[in-house]
């Protein structure tokens, strides 16, 4: 997975090995008066899943550890960390997580929520369209708060989310399921 | 006078076991939390390549999984069960239908 807000890119590779668990490598990039980036082994665990007939709820959390470069050339030991929790039925989509990256030197933290809702319900073979009103929030940043309005779809297991924060910043986000 | 009808009686019995092989199988598994095409594409990856199946189809429609068994094979119960809860989601009920695959698919 492979995604950006303005002033943060993500990328995330993972493998997993269980049905509620899955490890792979996870770096962050944040963009500010001194770029830092983050990058790390991690570990991540689907704590509780709710099937319902008509709707799934999840929550998950994962930690990883690895090492943080500050622009000025400062490298140290990082570690990340995060907590998501999601709700979705085939028309309407919530989700809120946490994330934690921090080093001796340096720690950022971003929150966001999102909402969304499907304009059809797609079925299996067909592409799914969803459109998704983010909210979210990176301390210690010159921009901290970010409302980004974006269409999210996908298709088998190509998934590709696209939009703009409303100061103008391109977001984008893409998975594949392999 | 009677062996007319044994003979008739014996082709017919014939006939249909026969046609009984002929036909696949198709099981309809009604599934739980199955709402995303994304989150439900390792359900369609394992049963496609499991040798006892020559087709499967999810329907979020009505939140089932059909499978056709390939010819001279089986897949039981148990093992659609657990894996489909191995791959993150609730079964509810499986059931072995008397229509075909395509039938099921399209018509059901």
């Amino acid at each position: 997975m492979m995604g950006s807000t303005g002033s943060v890119q993500n990328f995330e590779l993972y493998q997993s090995y269980s049905a509620r668990t899955a490890w792979g490598f996870h770096a962050m990039r944040f963009e500010d008066d001194q770029d830092e980036i983050f990058a790390a082994i991690q570990h991540n665990w689907l704590l509780k899943r709710w099937n319902l007939p008509s709707a799934q709820a999840n929550i998950y959390t994962g930690i990883g550890a690895g090492a943080a470069w500050q622009e000025e050339g400062d490298t140290g030991p990082a570690g990340i960390g995060f907590f998501r929790a999601d709700y979705e039925t085939r028309r309407v989509y919530a989700a809120c997580d946490a994330k934690l990256a921090a080093s001796p030197e340096v720690s950022r933290s971003i929150f966001s929520a999102e909402a969304g809702i499907a304009p059809y319900k797609a079925e299996f073979d067909q592409i799914n369209t969803w459109f998704i009103f983010q909210a979210g929030h990176v301390t210690a940043m010159d921009d901290t708060f970010e409302l980004i309005p974006k269409v999210r779809f996908f298709k088998g297991p190509y998934f590709l989310e696209l939009g703009s924060t409303l100061r103008g910043r391109p977001v984008a986000s893409f998975m594949i399921h392999f | 006078m009677k062996l007319p009808s044994t003979i008739t009686i014996l082709f017919l019995t014939a006939g249909l076991a026969q046609a009984a092989p002929d036909r696949a199988v198709a099981i309809r598994t009604t599934v739980n939390g199955m709402v995303c095409s994304f989150c439900a594409q390792g359900i369609l990856a394992y049963f496609k390549k499991h040798p006892a199946v020559s087709n499967v189809h999810v329907d979020l429609t009505r939140k089932s999984v059909l499978l056709e068994e390939r010819k001279g094979h089986s897949i039981s119960d148990k093992e659609i069960i657990e894996y489909i809860k191995k791959a993150g989601f609730d079964p509810v009920k499986v059931e072995r239908l008397k229509t075909s695959f395509q039938e099921t698919k399209t018509g059901s």
